[in-house]
């Protein structure tokens, strides 16, 4: 019969497409977008050789809310509180960059008392994103217990920041020019009580985690992403340090206040998930390091400015301003027609660029090593997504 | 050493260094279990809101009026960026002041970011400390924020209506004395000028 004959003619040139794979019997499988060990609404197509992978295809876009659109249509205060949702879990380190950027562009002065309250700020909002990494990525590759620790700890950044920003997750604590509430004695007292509390703890994370030998087994060498595929794909964060480049923002182009402080940059020569892990965790103490300088050295005085500005009009032209965030380079692209409205604002997100990595990364390695690789790039889905 | 040997010397270290990697992490599990527990058992314990705590927003009753003082200016309207906020006004009788007198927040879409306590020119704005809201129906985060106020409005409107009314009528009243002081001829020329103004 000529119409089945057509019939299974398109179906077989379907399936050839749909398999691209060198092999006859690729098996694919849809890891997510619902799946418990998948961070938020991430879909990898697996094509399967067995336990072996050959291919993937990471599949995009569950959780798309159209920041950067909604930015088109309101103007520039009104974007303050999506910056913080786009990355939720450093949504302090977001949102005052956009403040940051938008200082940028309409040159206005920022006192100085904000300049180093904007940096405890950021460096704590960054220990307690590494800090659920730490949690959470353990907890994918079988470890429950270091999973409470961890969240024990953040449980007191939260506490302190919610005290001075009213909210614990999706801060909007910055404004242009400056910042919505000034921190008192208590707040310094706390952030100083943290600092050595957390670095009492971190042996007892070493001790409980970095030498077990489950957790090694299943992250020595595995998921190695080298110096070339990082610089290929753009990648940065914890993740291009871990390949042995020492790129941060806040060192290679410093933004607030970062010059005044020291700290070094940890590195990695393996670019494998325990490289991965040891950057991670070595950047809490060198945050830690930042938080006591600047609870230290923080001036006394205004935290906005004599005069702020109630519209907020840049003159027509573009801007790129970066900052490091807890996953990497967090890109702002603001293109200003001289309206208060933003006619374009990009966000450069860093997760998206990590996991692009993934298919030069994952080919070859197996089901339970995608979990422990994906898990340790650290991507937060609504930020690739935007 | 032969190879064999060796190996087996590398596969017993192996094994005991795992075994001892083991055994720390559970020594610090041992340790945290005499640790006092840090779980807040939330309904029977509550803890406390902390100082800046973010919520609904809520307009503020001043001591001197008891009463809020939303003019109906609009401006937290325009600058919310998730459109929640919906607020009509109105001049009373008697008044030349704009008064609100619909003042609605959906707070289910609210975000919390402070833009419309920042712009407040009668600084009637605050954060209330509602934090356990749950609901079946989204219209009830409709909050009608001027519902506590309706009683003391009306007493704040009577008492600005009278207060208006006995300024006027002693704008009058010094409005005629001048008039009679016009009949005087000393001031025939001050009061011209009045006129002419």
């Amino acid at each position: 019969m000529p119409t089945r004959a057509k019939a299974g003619a398109v179906s077989e040139r379907q399936h050839s497409k749909l398999g691209d794979a060198p092999l006859p019997e690729t098996y694919h499988l849809n890891m997510g977008p619902q799946h418990p060990s998948m961070h938020g609404v991430l879909r990898l197509v697996l094509h399967l050789d067995g336990e072996r992978i050959l291919d993937v295809d990471p599949v995009i876009g569950y959780a798309h809310r159209a920041h950067e659109k909604m930015a088109e249509h309101r103007n520039y205060l009104m974007f303050l509180p999506n910056t913080s949702r786009v990355d939720y879990l450093s949504g302090m380190i977001y949102n005052l960059a956009y403040c940051q950027a938008v200082e940028k562009m309409l040159e206005i002065e920022v006192p100085e008392r904000a300049e180093y309250i904007r940096v405890i700020c950021s460096e704590l909002n960054r220990i307690s994103s590494h800090l659920l990494w730490f949690g959470t990525f353990l907890l994918d590759i079988g470890g429950i217990t270091p999973f409470l620790y961890a969240f024990d700890d953040r449980e007191q950044i939260l506490e302190i920041l919610d005290r001075v920003t009213g909210s614990r997750l999706t801060y909007c604590y910055g404004r242009f020019g400056g910042l919505t509430e000034d921190v008192d004695t208590t707040f310094l007292d706390q952030t100083r009580a943290f600092v050595k509390r957390l670095r009492e703890r971190l042996p007892e994370y070493h001790a409980l985690v970095t030498g077990n030998v489950i957790f090694r087994g299943r992250c020595e060498g595995v998921g190695v992403i080298d110096q070339h595929v990082a610089l290929a794909y753009g990648v940065t964060g914890p993740c291009l340090r871990a390949a042995g480049i020492a790129f941060d923002v806040r060192r290679a182009e410093p933004y607030g206040i970062y010059d005044r402080f020291e700290f070094d940059i940890p590195t990695e020569q393996s670019g494998d998930a325990l490289a991965r892990y040891k950057v991670r965790v070595a950047e809490i103490e060198q945050s830690l390091r930042i938080i006591e300088q600047a609870v230290a050295q923080i001036p006394d005085g205004p935290i906005m400015p004599d005069k702020p500005k109630k519209r907020f009009k840049p003159a027509a032209g573009e801007l790129y301003f970066a900052v490091e965030s807890a996953r990497g380079q967090f890109g702002i692209y603001i293109v200003s027609d001289g309206s208060e409205i933003p006619f374009r604002i990009k966000l450069r997100t860093p997760s998206f660029s990590n996991l692009a990595a993934m298919p030069a990364v994952l080919p070859q390695t197996t089901i339970a090593d995608t979990i422990a690789i994906v898990g340790s790039i650290d991507v937060v889905i609504p930020e690739i997504d935007r | 050493m032969t190879a064999t040997t060796r190996a087996k010397t590398n596969y017993l270290v192996t094994v005991l260094g795992g075994l001892f990697s083991l055994l720390a992490g559970m020594l610090i599990t041992l340790r945290n279990l005499f640790r006092r527990p840090v779980t807040e058992q939330y309904p029977k314990s509550k803890p406390a809101l902390s100082k800046n705590f973010r919520s609904a927003i809520a307009l503020v009753r001043f001591e001197e009026t008891q009463t809020h003082d939303c003019v109906a200016c609009m401006q937290c309207v325009q600058i919310c960026p998730s459109f929640c906020i919906a607020i009509e006004g109105d001049k009373p009788e008697g008044l030349k002041r704009k008064r609100a007198t619909e003042f609605h927040v959906d707070y289910a879409l609210c975000s919390v970011c402070g833009l419309c306590i920042d712009v407040c020119p009668t600084n009637t704005l605050k954060y209330s400390r509602v934090y356990d809201q749950v609901a079946y129906r989204r219209d009830a985060f409709v909050y009608d924020l001027l519902t506590e106020f309706r009683d003391a409005e009306v007493a704040y409107l009577e008492k600005a209506r009278q207060e208006a009314a006995a300024k006027e009528a002693a704008k009058q009243a010094a409005a005629a004395a001048r008039a009679n002081k016009d009949t005087a001829p000393a001031a025939a020329n001050a009061s011209k000028e009045l006129e002419n103004d």
